[in-house]
């Protein structure tokens, strides 16, 4: 390697004018951040609540629900991408099988339901680690809140909404901080199942920081990820501000 | 305190580190370009010295080599056991030892560069050679490599194997490799003769040939798009037609005074692709599709063209089983009549630091002959010919490969492939890929594809600090 030449902001300046369409990438980061979130922790905590009540067999629901996430990502890219094949994968298969044929679906190369497939097997994996940390929430809470509330005739939605939520805002607030860190620098689940495909569909900040930094563009492929340090560390910020502000209320 | 210091020093840390977001890789490759133009002319100054020592050998040859040792440093796969029959004949022919270093492949370009930059090189070594590798693979062959210019060997090399052996107009490296088609368009003529169905030459032919295999239900062209590699090879195997359409486009190209961008010839290849994406000719799902199960396709008759190297009709055959036969044409795109002549593959050298100048010449004439090109071919089970030009030469062509290779004009094998016939193309091999999917499912334009591989291959040319580009 030679010298390295200084040139200013001209890097991140391309990335904002750039053809390459870098902002689609920053886009859909911020996009998969916000919906991936979604996607694992409102099933997460309906799985975690009904998990915590006593179900025969919670156990192995628990431990079924958790396995996914120990699995490494390019095993779940070599599943996933098999499942979800167009002309022989077991999805499709499946659903001809139960008649259901108009169901059927290019699930990774279709530009609107490759997403929605990603978000898919995201929320297969996550969703059992985000109900663990929930159910943890839930195991603190005294039994004696819920026969108050029910007592005063309070129904399902009430007492999550008055009892349960508020007494696990310390488990959502660390499942949030850990699902947007995740969200935000997100790269082996596209990587293993659309490499950014179809075409360049599903492209997010850490798979063209990953291209660059492969061509040899290491000054690009830093400025990239310098602008995911900023929205990082801006979200961090906010996320530790609003949490101190509910401690300071409760 | 203690905390707050930890954490300035932290932070600090962190902005330099982001400081790297500011560096660009433009001045480096300058100051290299200007080095290596130094050296350049410190080398012209002594391939004089050398011309006249090479010259004054030639007058009294030393063929006397007895008890000396020729070392070779070669990637394992280069030459195998093809040239052992042929190494053993030279050891017994001039009472010499042949040191064969055969190193695993993923360490061998790092070995090679440790030994140049050390003066400790092999007598010969090899390199996966193309016209752009001498450059930028040996960068200073006027210091490494022996000057091959005047050899009587230089003829057996086709013209465009030539070109990834010469810099700057001298002749350095020596390509003996097969010339079997490579991604042309392999195809079940059994199937095809049932369906009444003629190769097409042309795009309109090809058209009309998989609108007919379509309506039997067939997928026409087996187009492996998720093993992001494949389809490319429509575009870029074809170069020799873009070069037809625009002479001397090739030398443009490598000179910054043309660009893909609005280029009549290619635009017209791309809105052919998509046309043929479009119509479900590449099969329902060609961009989720790879080419895990291509055989079977082929054996199940559930495909009846897609690209592949000839040796791949064998590959159908013994894995399906099928009794059907299969043929080879040219990708017909662009109404293509070009072979996809690819110059690439492993080439020897001389190191011109050697003690053994005069027999490493010995052996390179040696191999050359006749007879050691027939030892090499015989030996090599897996090819069918060697590219050179020597008539006395038996190749084993396969019958597919000989129907094929007598049918493209002979006039139409010299211009190389597209992305190792240009500059820095074939560095962006998947960005174009992605791009031709995106312009398939119309998320840009056609010349889109085009312009990003312009600005793509201006982005290395800067890296690399090509002159043309400033």
């Amino acid at each position: 390697m030679g010298e390295v030449g200084f040139v200013g902001l001209s890097n991140y300046i391309e990335i904002f004018t750039s053809d390459k369409d870098y902002l689609s990438g920053i886009g859909h980061t911020l996009m998969f951040t916000v919906v991936s979130n979604i996607v694992k922790l409102i099933p997460a905590l309906f799985l975690a609540i009904m998990l915590n009540e006593g179900i025969r067999g919670k156990g192995v629901y628990r431990t079924l629900l958790y396995l996914p996430s120990i699995l490494p990502y390019v095993i779940i890219g070599i599943l996933f991408t098999s499942i979800l094949n167009y002309n022989n994968g077991m999805l499709n298969s499946v659903l001809e099988f139960l008649h259901l044929g108009f169901l059927k679906q290019k699930w990774l190369s279709d530009l609107n339901v490759v997403w929605k497939s990603i978000f898919g097997v995201d929320a297969w994996r996550g969703v059992g680690y985000v109900m663990t940390i929930f159910i943890a929430g839930l195991s603190t809470i005294p039994r004696s809140y819920y026969e108050a509330a029910q007592i005063d005739g309070a129904n399902f939605w009430q007492r999550l909404r008055y009892v349960t939520l508020p007494m696990i805002s310390g488990s959502i607030m660390i499942n949030l901080v850990f699902g947007i860190t995740y969200g935000l620098k997100v790269f082996d689940i596209i990587y293993v199942l659309t490499n950014g495909g179809p075409g360049h569909a599903t492209e997010v900040i850490t798979t063209y920081s990953y291209q660059l930094y492969s061509s040899g563009h290491y000054g690009m492929s830093t400025a990239l990820n310098t602008i995911l340090l900023l929205i990082t560390a801006a979200v961090g910020v906010w996320i530790v501000k609003s949490m101190s502000k509910q401690e300071v209320q409760q | 305190m203690k905390k707050k210091v930890i954490s300035a020093l932290l932070c600090a840390a962190m902005l330099t580190a982001s400081l790297t977001g500011c560096s660009g890789e433009t001045s480096d490759s300058g100051n290299s370009r200007e080095e290596s133009s130094g050296t350049e002319s410190a080398g012209q100054e002594s391939s004089g010295e050398t011309a006249a020592a090479e010259s004054g050998q030639k007058e009294t040859p030393d063929m006397d080599f007895a008890g000396e040792e020729l070392s070779i440093l070669v990637s394992a796969g280069w030459m195998d056991n093809r040239y052992d029959d042929t190494i053993a004949r030279f050891e017994e022919t001039y009472d010499v030892t042949v040191d064969l270093q055969t190193i695993p492949a993923d360490q061998y370009s790092d070995i090679l560069q440790s030994k140049l930059s050390t003066d400790s090189c092999a007598d010969i070594f090899w390199i996966q050679s193309n016209p752009f590798a001498i450059s930028s693979v040996i960068v200073d062959p006027e210091k490494y490599c022996i000057d091959f210019s005047d050899a009587g060997w230089k003829g057996i090399m086709p013209e465009a194997r030539l070109s990834s052996c010469e810099y700057e107009g001298k002749l350095y490296g020596l390509q003996i490799w097969h010339n079997s088609p490579e991604y042309v368009m392999t195809y079940n003529k059994t199937l095809f003769e049932e369906l009444n169905l003629e190769v097409p030459t042309s795009y309109a032919e090809l058209l009309n040939v998989c609108e007919k295999i379509a309506a039997e239900g067939i997928t026409p062209w087996f187009l492996p798009g998720a093993d992001g590699w494949q389809h490319q090879l429509a575009f870029f195997q074809i170069g020799g037609v873009y070069e037809e359409a625009v002479p001397g486009l090739y030398d443009a190209l490598n000179g910054n005074t043309a660009t893909f961008a609005d280029n009549a010839k290619m635009l017209e290849v791309l809105t052919q692709f998509k046309e043929l994406s479009d119509k479900g000719y590449f099969g329902e799902d060609w961009i989720g599709t790879d080419s895990a199960n291509m055989a079977n396709e082929f054996g199940d008759r559930n495909c009846a063209m897609a690209m592949a190297n000839s040796s791949y009709i064998k590959q159908i055959q013994e894995e399906t089983g099928t009794a059907d036969e299969f043929g080879l044409f040219l990708i017909p795109l662009g109404d293509n009549g070009s072979f996809p002549t690819n110059p690439a593959g492993p080439t020897m050298f001389g190191y011109k630091g050697t003690e053994h100048e005069e027999l490493v010449k010995t052996f390179f004439d040696f191999v050359t002959t006749t007879e050691s090109l027939q030892e090499i071919l015989d030996n090599s089970p897996a090819y069918t010919n060697l590219d050179v030009n020597d008539a006395g030469l038996e190749q084993h062509w396969l019958p597919e490969e000989e129907e094929f290779m007598n049918a493209v004009d002979k006039n139409k094998m010299n211009t190389p492939v597209l992305q190792t016939g240009t500059k820095y193309t074939n560095d962006y091999w998947g960005d174009f890929g992605a791009d031709m999917i995106s312009f398939c499912q119309n998320q840009c334009e056609a010349n889109d594809v085009l312009k990003n591989m312009d600005s793509n291959r201006a982005e290395a040319a800067k890296i690399a600090g090509d002159s043309a580009w400033e």
